[in-house]
């Protein structure tokens, strides 16, 4: 027995102030008389006893406001149950990149070794007893809920697998509040939980950790930059997180021909930047270790080197500071380009480009391929024209706070003045920020496709060689990240794993994935698809329109990093990945409303004993 | 208050035409117990005697002196009328339960009984009795004849006050210390006291020769024992005695018997005095009481 709000116990208070009443009530009002020739053969009966002779009334009230003040106080029962009396289990599995790593021996999974031993809990379960099996990664999902028995438990831990992305904490948390009602819960992960993730799920039944997995060599691809064809030396980083040498063999293919290939000994948990390069031609180009390891996802990076054609780019903007930077910046990219810049007063828009930048200007008449609008001109009073990202209002000084790659920014960035967009739906911001004294956050930049034209827009204005300033490093992130979207073949993405990718597509549009699983995607009405790569790997997305080739990248220091020791939290009970036998239960129940109704009848029956009284003696005296 | 009702001018016109009876007759031949030369004061004539000296020579009749040279008296009818004197009991008990307004009853049929025998020019008063300091407290109007008079009452019966025990035996002989002409007495009272108390005040008002009526008055609650259920410390108003009470419906039915009881006992108790005995049970049915009740005093149209 226990109390959930032992506080609103005050409400108890009110029986003092019954008993207050009712002791008022037994001193016996004096009531005069004419005669008492007429009373004396009516005596009080029973006054010796008078303190306790409390009437039914009093007790009726006194279990109504007893039963209110404990359902208010939120009384419950500790329910002693036997084990295995519909005793309820919830399987919770961490289902980041590290559950797929191998172990050198069996070559097995740590999810494989998770699955066993859920099998085995399963097994050892009394007959009668329920699962709930659920897992998280990025996010937290059931995979058969509660009330499954142990062979569709058994189904659902086949259909478990490890996703190319880190275990979020927040999806941990998520999963073990989904988890909360079950009498036992047993989390499989090959790391301990955070202890703050546990406390804030408020479990009731008893949490069993099994950790899985033992501590294993890994070398991974931190990043690949394919540098510029016939011009610059690309990059690969590689990172070994193994507490001795390893051997990596590294391998980078460009246009399906080898550019690269040597064998490389990374010193314990450090990295190896491998230059290579230049590369003869842009496009495609891949880097993989072929050195076997614990964890295959990581082992290949995909990057996309410019095209050596030449390309036609058109800055547009009044301010010629602004024009040179831009330029310099498009250059940077892809020395390739052939770059215009113009004052939009003058220019004469019948030229076709590839990539236009305009700044700060009207961008009707511009014939380009794809367009990247900044400081777009906010409408005239009284223009009808529509516009193709709407301005709603202009802001003097604005901080960038998110950014879509980055995350929330751990210091703002102080920018200049900028425009508050009302972006299209088909658009997708990537930047976010506030304007200084408001709270409410607009989009800073945004990209999507205008029909089959890439759009990208920059909210902010750029002058006073903003884009350069080493301060504001992340405006020109940003804004190179959008040059790079709008300038990026059409049918090859390379996006991280974990990310929406937004693709254009057709009717009948279909997913394959990297291991060759095959799904419908439903377009939106802008023909656009979206879907979240959770495999390392390329992922190809065919309609009736031309097919698009998505490669998804994989790497996460901490979830790569396979060498941490096997030990326990405090919260395990057993660190073993062995089933505990469920032990006896104490289940929580809440009687409040047994309490209610019990309160309720007792005034019902006060009530009655109320009405007799009034028929007895008269309405005007009960 | 109930009172007030008995001036208001449809109360009185209900009493219009309305005669106090008595079985006594109203005439009676003078000097039969008058010693001395005493003449009836009538106007009617009633007899002839022969002269004999002392008598009145007023009373001589010359014209039979002139014709039988006899010296005759003439005698006359002596017209004698009823004095009706209403004892009002305003002992504490008229005032408890202060809702039953008791007194109020007991004044408004006084004075109704009062008009109605102002209707035969028979002088009325009105005598309000109750103990006090051990002794009676007498409050007496003046007689009044006429109904033009009735509203002579009016202050007296507006300032009446309650209050003091219920002593009627002392009240009424009070009363017979007057040493007036037996009349009509109409006692209206609760009665609660000990029937030696009513008896012996009954007995001695018949023993001074009046025509004795009764008028038991009791309040609505009283009478039903109708009182709130509960435990109770009940006060008799008039000695201050404290008794606890559980009011119930065993409590009213036992009060109910003891009412009926002791009206019971004071009604036959009259019934075999020859005294006129009429129950007055609650103010609410005074329409009632003075339409059932009032021929029993031998009211009569």
């Amino acid at each position: 027995v226990g109390l959930l709000n032992p506080l609103n116990l005050l409400y108890a208070l009110s029986l003092a102030a019954l008993v207050a009443i009712y002791l008022r009530a037994l001193s016996r009002p004096t009531l005069e008389v004419s005669s008492l020739m007429l009373f004396e053969e009516v005596p009080a009966p029973a006054a010796k006893s008078r303190l306790l002779r409390i009437d039914r009334f009093f007790w009726l009230e006194a279990l109504a406001l007893g039963a209110i003040t404990l359902a208010v106080a939120g009384l419950y029962l500790h329910v002693n149950q036997p084990a295995g009396t519909n005793h309820r289990h919830a399987l919770v599995f961490d289902l980041g990149a590290a559950m797929g790593a191998t172990t050198e021996n069996r070559g097995s999974s740590r999810l494989d070794d998770a699955r066993r031993a859920a099998t085995q809990i399963i097994a050892n379960a009394p007959p009668g007893d329920r699962f709930t099996v659920s897992g998280y990664a990025l996010e937290a999902e059931t995979f058969r809920a509660a009330g499954s028995g142990p062979q569709e438990a058994r189904d659902a831990l086949a259909t478990l697998a490890p996703a190319a992305v880190a275990a979020r904490p927040a999806a941990l948390r998520a999963a073990l509040m989904r988890a909360r009602a079950a009498d036992q819960i047993d989390l499989f992960a090959d790391r301990p939980p955070p202890a703050a993730a546990i406390d804030d799920a408020g479990l009731v039944g008893r949490l069993n950790f099994h950790q899985v997995g033992a501590p294993a060599p890994n070398l991974a691809i931190v990043s690949l930059d394919a540098g510029v064809p016939r011009s610059t030396v690309g990059r690969c980083v590689v990172r070994n997180f193994s507490n001795r040498p390893q051997y990596c063999d590294l391998v980078i293919e460009a246009g399906g021909r080898e550019v690269f290939h040597s064998m490389l000994i990374a010193e314990p948990r450090a990295e190896i930047v491998v230059p290579f390069g230049p590369l003869p031609a842009g496009g495609l180009v891949k880097a993989r270790i072929a050195t076997p390891d614990a964890l295959a996802a990581d082992n290949q990076r995909w990057a996309l080197a410019p095209s050596i054609a030449h390309a036609h780019a058109l800055v547009l903007s009044r301010d010629a500071a602004v024009r040179d930077d831009l330029a310099r910046i498009v250059l940077a990219i892809n020395p390739n380009f052939l770059v215009t810049a113009a004052d939009p007063d003058s220019f004469k828009r019948s030229q076709h480009f590839d990539l236009a930048i305009i700044h700060d200007s009207p961008d009707q008449g511009v014939n380009a391929d794809s367009r990247l609008l900044i400081f777009p001109e906010p409408p005239l009073d009284g223009s009808k024209r529509s516009q193709l990202v709407p301005v709603t209002r202009s802001v003097a000084l604005v901080e960038l706070q998110e950014r879509a790659d980055a995350g929330t920014l751990s210091t703002p960035v102080m920018l200049g003045p900028a425009r508050v967009l009302a972006p299209p739906t088909w658009m997708e911001p990537i930047a976010r920020g506030v304007s200084v004294g408001e709270h409410q956050s607009f989009p800073l930049g945004a990209y999507g496709f205008d029909g089959n034209a890439p759009v990208g827009v920059i909210a902010f204005d750029v002058r006073d060689h903003l884009l350069l300033d080493p301060d504001r490093m992340d405006a020109l992130v940003l804004a190179i990240d959008l040059l790079h979207r709008l300038v990026a073949p059409r049918d090859v993405l390379i996006e991280p794993t974990g990310s929406f990718v937004t693709v254009a597509a057709g009717a009948h549009a279909r997913l394959i994935a990297p291991d060759g699983t095959t799904r419908a995607l439903v377009p939106d009405q802008w023909g656009a698809v979206r879907f979240r790569p959770l495999q390392s790997g390329r992922y190809l997305v065919t309609s009736n329109a031309p097919a698009v080739a998505v490669y998804a990248n994989y790497y996460d220091a901490g979830e790569s990093d396979l060498s941490a020791p096997a030990t326990a939290s405090a919260t395990s009970s057993s660190p073993s990945p062995v089933a505990t036998p469920a032990p006896s239960r104490l289940s929580v129940r809440p009687i409040a409303i047994p309490l209610v109704i019990l309160a309720l009848l007792a005034l019902l029956g006060e009530s009655l004993m109320l009405a007799q009284r009034a028929i007895c003696w008269r309405a005007s005296h009960v | 208050m109930l009172e007030a009702r008995a001036f208001e001018p449809e109360f009185l016109h209900k009493l219009d035409g309305l005669v106090l009876g008595t079985r006594r007759a109203r005439t009676r031949r003078a000097g039969q117990r008058i010693i001395g030369r005493h003449q009836g004061g009538g106007i009617e004539p009633e007899n002839f005697r022969e002269y004999s000296p002392g008598d009145d020579l007023r009373f001589l009749d010359w014209n039979a002196f002139a014709r039988f040279d006899e010296l005759t008296i003439r005698t006359f009818r002596a017209e004698r009328q009823l004095e009706i004197t209403i004892m009002v009991d305003a002992s504490a008990s008229m005032a408890v339960p202060v809702d039953d307004d008791k007194l109020g009853l007991a004044l408004t049929l006084g004075a109704g009984l009062a008009f109605i025998g102002m209707n035969e020019n028979d002088p009325v008063r009105l005598v309000a009795f109750a103990g006090r300091h051990g002794g009676t407290r007498l409050e007496t109007t003046p007689f009044r004849r006429r109904r033009e008079t009735y509203a002579d009452f009016r202050p007296f019966v507006s300032a009446l006050k309650s209050g003091g025990p219920t002593r009627i035996s002392a009240a009424v002989g009070d009363l017979l210390h007057e040493r007036r002409a037996p009349g009509i007495v109409i006692v209206i009272s609760d009665f609660l006291v000990s029937p030696g108390d009513y008896e012996e005040a009954l007995d001695r008002l018949l023993g001074a020769r009046h025509e004795v009526k009764v008028l038991h008055v009791m309040g609505d609650r009283e009478s039903t024992g109708n009182y709130p259920p509960g435990n109770y410390r009940v006060r008799d108003c008039e000695s201050g005695e404290l008794r606890d009470v559980v009011f119930g419906p065993a409590a009213a039915a036992a009060c109910r018997a003891r009412i009926a009881d002791h009206a019971a006992g004071l009604s036959a108790f009259c019934s075999r005095r020859g005294v006129m005995y009429a129950p007055a049970f609650g103010a609410s049915h005074l329409d009632e009481i003075m339409a059932r009740e009032f021929p029993r005093l031998g009211v009569i149209s």
